[in-house]
Formats: structure tokens, C-alpha cells, sequence
């Protein structure tokens, strides 16, 4: 009989959770306490192989948000030292979850602007995600900044209300290979064979025919084109076809945890190029970078920013001091500091507008050229199509742990270690 | 005159309230409440989408008991099919859905019918790994897309394009259509001499071949007919999302949705499918909604909790829990007229 009578209130149970999120609870846009509100939606992976830099890129717009809506007058960045904007309007945040999968980041994006009212989007770091979510805002003349995703398809499509930050992996495959020709000029070092691995998905694929393309037109050799399955378990084999091509250079595109996975695949084949180049995320993650400890020294890659630049960015100390508080003490990374850039030139784009319509602001984000301390270049301006025409980025290498400024040279601060220490000699 | 009366003896009650239902399903998009919210008009149309998926699924995996974790396949295939007719052809998307339906279900018997000696759990593994062989071919294929995928271009919105862009009250009839199709078709399946072969390979394929059921050529036809129908579901995923990708359609993550779905709801039943999408999906989509921006996949934990707890409780599915309800129901009428 209690048997029974449990699975009698298991359904009743049921039932009742279905009835107040499906009938009556979840849905209608709540009434908000104060009106004077610009709410911002925030749609990052944070769950799934790359949730950690999908927390960061979220934990970076809070940030963001934190510095417009309070006065800071310690902080160098516009908007800091002021409380809000439009004569007392203050941004809300409401975040979603793409779980890094496109169908869901594009219900995400429709929920926030059709259910949560929110006015604009900042997402979505995968460019897989980012591509189907702000085909939502376009259709709804809705203004889609994206600080971090990086595929150049992203910026051909000829939108009007999309806004990305960091460099694509158009320019960055072009900076590379000025990496490799500039080794082979100043340092002789005979650079003539290049292969590619990456995550076979919308950024590694990309990133992969941006470096083939790059590398070819310099007149190197491509030896080696290896993709693989993101959120990997075993490199063996990828790593293994690299050893036997034995490329000069090799141009990288992993996200995460593929990028440790890789590392230390090559060391226990005890194996590695002379040169090893990486576009975003795994590389730049100072969290892998620490724990991957000294094997991850001499390898290289693209950096919009690590504390290592404080020299170059002073404006920056101050504002992680507030994103430390939320990361639990781990700094910007190339990727998250876009996407507190992405906020603070939205924020100022509405100010000049002086008004919350849509047109109106997309159109002062692509007139102006927007003041941007935490950007490496101290200015943003927009394209047509929406790619910031002063993304920069410097190639790093690290060592000792730490992010030294290698190319271009007038920025470097440290001279590059070449060619990479064999495994048994660190 | 015998047919007639075959047609009236299959036409039951519960048809009539399935009739009802549908008619329900029918004014939906006209209750104030749902049209003015296009996210409950979403979890609607995801609920229509997958209980169809889910019962394609049930020809085989619940019918004919050939549980198949390979449906993915023939749902991309024919996600693809749209996909191809409209970014790389730039068509309409309806013959690329017919193409997708038929390349589906041809794909399935060349697939299936070595599988199918294969018995029990062996046939299982035997389509996980297909799953995974298609995902690496399309990856790197580029004549469809390869990694990078296929992106719809912003086109003339209507039934033409199969395309809506300022409401989904489109998307919502489109989907009931082919919960219609795909129920209407198991339903009179049910009631056909071909679903008793069914049911009867299910029960034991020598006994059923010592009847005289040829097993190999029904276990061919209920996979061709279940595969076409996944194809038709992918067909619609990617015109509702505008964007297809091997991840997205073509992986074990989608093939396990079709066998949780069908499972949870009750295998091998009409309603079962439409019971399981309908405690399903709205628990996705609602605690990913309420809960998926805190971070740290809260919503997923309590998703998985309450799945656990429903197998636990009821593992015949929640048609079990209905069952065991209405005989405590009855019980206790029966006792009060004691």
C-alpha cells in the first residue's frame, strides 16, 4: 500500500513541478523593481569542455556591468566615474547557457529577447554558437556583441547589428606566418615545412584553411593536416602522424582541455616541432598554462592580454581586482577581457546615442572609434559587417610560466626561445 | 462490407479521444496565454518534434524490439537533405526533404540488414558505432559542409521556405503535421497485420518464424519506415534552427534522446513517446532556462535527478505510473461499493 502510495505522490510530484514551470511559473517577463533598466543578455558555455572559459567570458561582463552602474574613480576606463548611464539608467544582467551547441544557443538568444525582455546580447565565445544566435538578434534588429569568437565567417555575412571584437583567425594565421618569415630572416632558422592540427568544428576548421591559406601564399610547405574530435580523450594517433611528418612549424587550433591533452600527448612521444604556434583558448588559459607547469614553456600563440602586459595596459590592474573577486583570484585571459570590452563600448555607444533604440546605437557603434583601455590597441572601431578594425593581438611565448611578448618586435619584451627545448632538457 | 466493419471495429474510443486531443493541439496556438509567449510556443513545438522523433524510434526499438542507437544517422541524414536543398542548391527545401526521407530509409537496409544477425545487445553496439563512422565522414566531407557546416541565408519567410522569422505559430503546424503523419502512421500500424509481426518478432523471432513471419524482411521494412520518419523530424530540426552540423544532428548525444524519450514514456505504446517527450523536454528546456545561467550545469543535475527518480519509481515509464494509478483508482472504487 506504501508503495503504492509513493509512486501515487511521485507523479503527483511530477505533475505539480510540470504545472508551476510549464503552466503558471516560468515565462512571463517579471515586473521590474526599478525601471530605469537596460537588461543585457549573457550567453556563454557554462557547462560542457570548455565551461570554465565560458564562466571566465560571463564573470568578465559582470565585471563590466559592476564599473557602469557604480562610480569608480580609481578605474581608467569611460563610464567608470559615473553611476550608470542616460541620466540613471544601470545595466541588468541575464545569463543563459549555450552548453557550447548551437540549436541551443539559438533558443537561448530567442528566449532572452522574447521572454526576458533584454535589449541587446553579448555572447556566445564558440563561433559555431555565436553564428545561429545573432542570426536571432538580425531578425529582430537586435544588437549581438561578441567579444571573443573568433571564425572570419562570422563577419562576412554583411549584418548590421553585429559587433565583434577580437581579431579573427584570418589576421592572426597572416600575423603567424610573419612570425615564421621573420625567424627565417633574423635568426635563420629554416623554416620550410608547416602542418595544422585542430578541433574538427566551425573555429578549428576555420582557423585550419585561414593557416593553410596563409602559409601557402608565403611559399611554405604544408605537410601535415590533422583534425580530431573536440573534448578528445586520446591525441595518440593525431600526435603520432605529426611526429612522422616531422613539420618545422606547427600552426595550432585547440580549445581547453584538447590543448593539455596535446601537450602532453607529444611529450610522452617525446616529440615537438621547432616552432608551435596557437590561435585562442588553450594556449592563452592561464589556468592550463598552470597546470601544465614548465611543459608548457616555449610553446606560442596569439594574446590579447595577460597580466603581463600591465605596462602596455595599465588601465587593467584595477579592473581585475573586481574580476579576480569573481573568478576566485585567476586573471583576464585574451578572451574574457573581450568580452568586458564588448559591454563597456555597448555602454558608451548607447551614452552617444542618447537613447535605447536599436538602429540608432548600431549605427553610432560603426560611426565612431570608441576609447578602450583594456584593448590592446586603446581604440575600437567597427566595419561594416561588425569586425573591430583595431583588434590587435601580440604573439607570445611562454616561459617560466609566464606570457612573454615575442612579435611584433617594437612590442616585444623578451627574446624568443628557438627552437623549442627537447622535452628531456627543461 | 467486411472491410467496412474492420474499419469501424479499428476506429475506438481512444480514437476518438486521440481526435480530441489533436483537435486541443489544433487551438493551441490561439489561447492567449501561449501566443503571446513564444518560449512556451518553443518548448510546444519541441514536444510535437521529439515525441514524433521518439515514435519513429518506437516502429523499431518498441514495436519490432530492435533497440537501435543509430537513429541519429537517418535524423541528419535528412536534416542534411533540407539543409543541402537550400544552402548549397539555393531550392526550396521540400525535395531535398523527400531526397533526405528516401536516402534515409535506403541507407537503413543497407545498414541494417547486416546488423540484424547481429542479436540482443550486440546489434546495439553494432549502431552505436555507426553513429560514430557517419559523424567522422561528414566532418570531413566537404560537399556537405564538413566541420564548418551549413548556415542558412535570412530568405523569404513562409510555407515555401519551410521558414519563419517574427513568429513560430508556423513552425508549431508544420510540426503538428508530422506529429499527425508520424502518430496516424504507428497507430494504424497497431491495428495492421504488419504490426502484429512486428510484435511478434519482438516476442521471440524463432517462434515467430515458425508462424511463418518472414523476421528478416519485417526487422527491413519497420527500420526503413522508422528511419524515413527520423529523416522527416531532422528535415524540420533544421529548418527550426536554421543551421545544421555533425554534432548537432549526427551523435550519440541525439541517438540517446530518441531511445530516453521512448523509454521514460513507455516502449512499444501508442501514447508512450508523447508521455515521455512531454516530462521531458519541458524539464530540459525549463530548468536550463531557470537555472542554466547560474552556471555549473545546476539545471543538468536536477534534470538527471529526476530522471533517475522516475526510472527508479517506474521503470515500465510513466505509461506504468498511469497503469498502476487507475488500478489503485479502481481498487478503491471497488472497495467504497463494498
Amino acid at each position: 500500500m506504501f508503495y503504492r502510495f509513493s509512486r501515487l505522490m511521485s507523479l503527483v510530484a511530477c505533475m505539480g513541478l510540470l504545472c508551476v514551470l510549464f503552466g503558471f511559473g516560468y515565462g512571463t517577463t517579471p515586473a521590474m523593481a526599478q525601471e530605469k533598466v537596460i537588461k543585457i543578455g549573457t550567453i556563454f558555455p557554462l557547462t560542457g569542455p570548455v565551461a570554465t572559459a565560458g564562466q571566465r567570458c560571463q564573470a568578465a561582463v559582470q565585471t563590466a556591468v559592476e564599473i557602469i552602474n557604480n562610480k569608480h574613480p580609481e578605474i581608467k576606463t569611460p563610464l567608470a566615474d559615473q553611476e550608470g548611464i542616460l541620466d540613471g539608467y544601470k545595466f541588468v544582467l541575464v545569463h543563459a547557457d549555450s552548453q557550447g551547441k548551437p540549436d541551443v544557443g539559438k533558443a537561448e538568444a530567442e528566449r532572452l529577447f522574447n521572454q526576458e525582455g533584454v535589449w541587446a546580447i553579448i555572447g556566445s565565445y564558440n563561433s559555431a554558437v555565436s553564428k545561429p544566435a545573432s542570426l536571432v538578434a538580425e531578425r529582430m534588429k537586435r544588437i549581438f556583441m561578441c567579444g571573443a569568437s573568433s571564425s572570419a565567417a562570422l563577419t562576412q555575412r554583411d549584418m548590421n547589428f553585429f559587433f565583434r571584437l577580437a581579431p579573427t583567425d584570418e589576421t592572426e594565421s597572416v600575423e603567424f606566418v610573419e612570425v615564421l618569415k621573420w625567424l627565417n630572416a633574423k635568426k635563420d632558422a629554416n623554416i620550410k615545412t608547416v602542418g595544422v592540427i585542430y578541433e574538427n568544428s566551425e573555429f578549428g576548421k576555420h582557423a585550419a584553411g585561414e593557416a593553410k591559406k596563409a602559409s601557402e601564399a608565403a611559399g611554405l610547405k604544408i605537410v601535415c593536416d590533422i583534425p580530431f574530435s573536440p573534448g578528445a580523450t586520446n591525441l595518440n594517433s593525431e600526435v603520432q602522424t605529426l611526429k612522422n611528418a616531422n613539420p618545422d612549424a606547427v600552426l595550432a587550433a585547440l580549445l581547453g582541455a584538447d590543448y593539455s591533452l596535446w601537450i602532453r600527448t607529444m611529450k610522452q612521444m617525446a616529440w615537438a616541432p621547432k616552432i608551435a604556434i596557437s590561435y585562442c583558448s588553450g594556449y592563452q588559459d592561464p589556468v592550463i598554462a598552470k597546470q601544465l607547469g614548465p611543459d608548457a614553456d616555449f610553446f606560442m600563440g596569439s594574446t590579447a592580454y595577460s597580466p603581463q602586459f600591465a605596462s602596455l595596459m595599465p588601465a587593467v590592474a584595477d579592473v581585475e581586482k573586481i574580476f579576480k573577486e569573481k573568478t576566485g583570484g585567476v586573471p583576464f585571459d585574451g578572451d574574457s577581457i573581450q568580452e568586458a570590452v564588448a559591454m563597456l563600448v555597448l555602454a558608451q555607444a548607447i551614452q552617444k546615442a542618447g537613447g535605447l533604440d536599436p538602429e540608432k546605437v548600431a549605427e553610432t557603434l560603426h560611426n565612431n572609434t570608441w576609447d578602450s583601455p583594456l584593448s590592446l590597441g586603446g581604440k575600437v572601431a567597427f566595419a561594416k559587417g561588425g569586425q573591430n578594425v583595431k583588434a590587435h593581438s601580440v604573439v607570445t611565448q611562454l616561459q617560466g610560466g609566464e606570457y612573454k611578448r615575442i612579435f611584433p618586435e617594437d612590442m616585444a619584451d623578451t627574446q624568443i626561445v628557438f627552437p623549442i627545448k627537447p622535452w628531456n632538457q627543461r | 462490407m467486411v472491410g467496412r466493419s474492420v474499419e469501424l471495429k479499428t476506429f475506438s474510443s481512444r480514437d476518438i479521444a486521440w481526435l480530441a486531443f489533436l483537435a486541443l493541439l489544433v487551438a493551441v496556438p490561439f489561447i492567449p496565454a501561449i501566443a503571446a509567449n513564444s518560449f512556451r510556443l518553443h518548448v510546444l513545438i519541441l514536444i510535437l518534434l521529439f515525441a514524433s522523433m521518439s515514435q519513429a524510434w518506437n516502429i523499431i526499438g518498441g514495436y519490432c524490439g530492435q533497440v537501435s542507437f543509430g537513429h541519429s544517422v537517418f535524423f541528419g541524414i535528412g536534416a542534411y537533405g533540407a539543409g543541402m536543398a537550400v544552402v548549397t542548391y539555393g531550392m526550396v527545401p521540400w525535395p531535398g526533404i523527400v531526397v533526405g526521407m528516401i536516402l534515409a530509409a535506403v541507407v537503413a537496409v543497407i545498414i541494417s540488414y547486416p546488423c540484424f544477425k547481429l542479436s540482443g545487445h550486440y546489434f546495439a553496439i553494432a549502431t552505436f558505432a555507426i553513429v560514430e563512422i557517419f559523424n567522422r565522414v561528414f566532418l570531413v566531407w566537404d560537399w556537405v559542409g564538413g566541420a564548418l557546416g551549413l548556415d542558412y541565408p535570412i530568405i523569404k519567410e513562409g510555407i515555401g521556405n519551410l521558414m519563419w522569422h517574427q513568429s513560430k505559430v508556423g513552425y508549431y503546424y508544420i510540426a503538428l503535421v508530422i506529429f499527425v503523419i508520424i502518430f496516424g502512421m504507428v497507430r494504424w500500424l497497431e491495428g495492421h497485420r504488419f504490426g502484429y509481426y512486428m510484435r511478434a518478432v519482438r516476442e521471440g523471432q524463432e517462434t515467430a518464424e515458425s508462424l511463418g513471419v518472414n523476421s528478416t524482411a519485417v526487422k527491413l521494412i519497420a527500420m526503413a519506415l522508422s528511419a524515413a520518419m527520423a529523416a522527416l523530424c531532422g528535415s524540420f530540426f533544421v529548418q527550426y534552427n536554421l543551421r545544421v552540423d555533425p554534432p548537432m544532428v549526427m551523435s550519440l548525444d541525439m541517438s540517446m534522446k530518441f531511445v530516453l524519450i521512448t523509454i521514460l514514456g513507455g516502449a512499444g505504446t501508442l501514447v508512450g513517446p508523447l508521455l515521455g517527450a512531454s516530462v521531458l523536454i519541458p524539464l530540459q528546456e525549463y530548468s536550463r532556462a531557470i537555472w542554466g545561467g547560474l552556471g555549473g550545469g545546476v539545471d543538468l543535475i536536477i534534470f538527471g535527478i529526476l530522471i533517475i527518480l522516475m526510472v527508479v519509481k517506474q521503470p515500465d515509464g510513466l505509461i506504468g505510473i498511469i497503469r498502476d494509478v487507475r488500478r489503485w483508482l479502481s481498487k478503491k472504487r471497488t472497495k467504497e461499493e463494498l
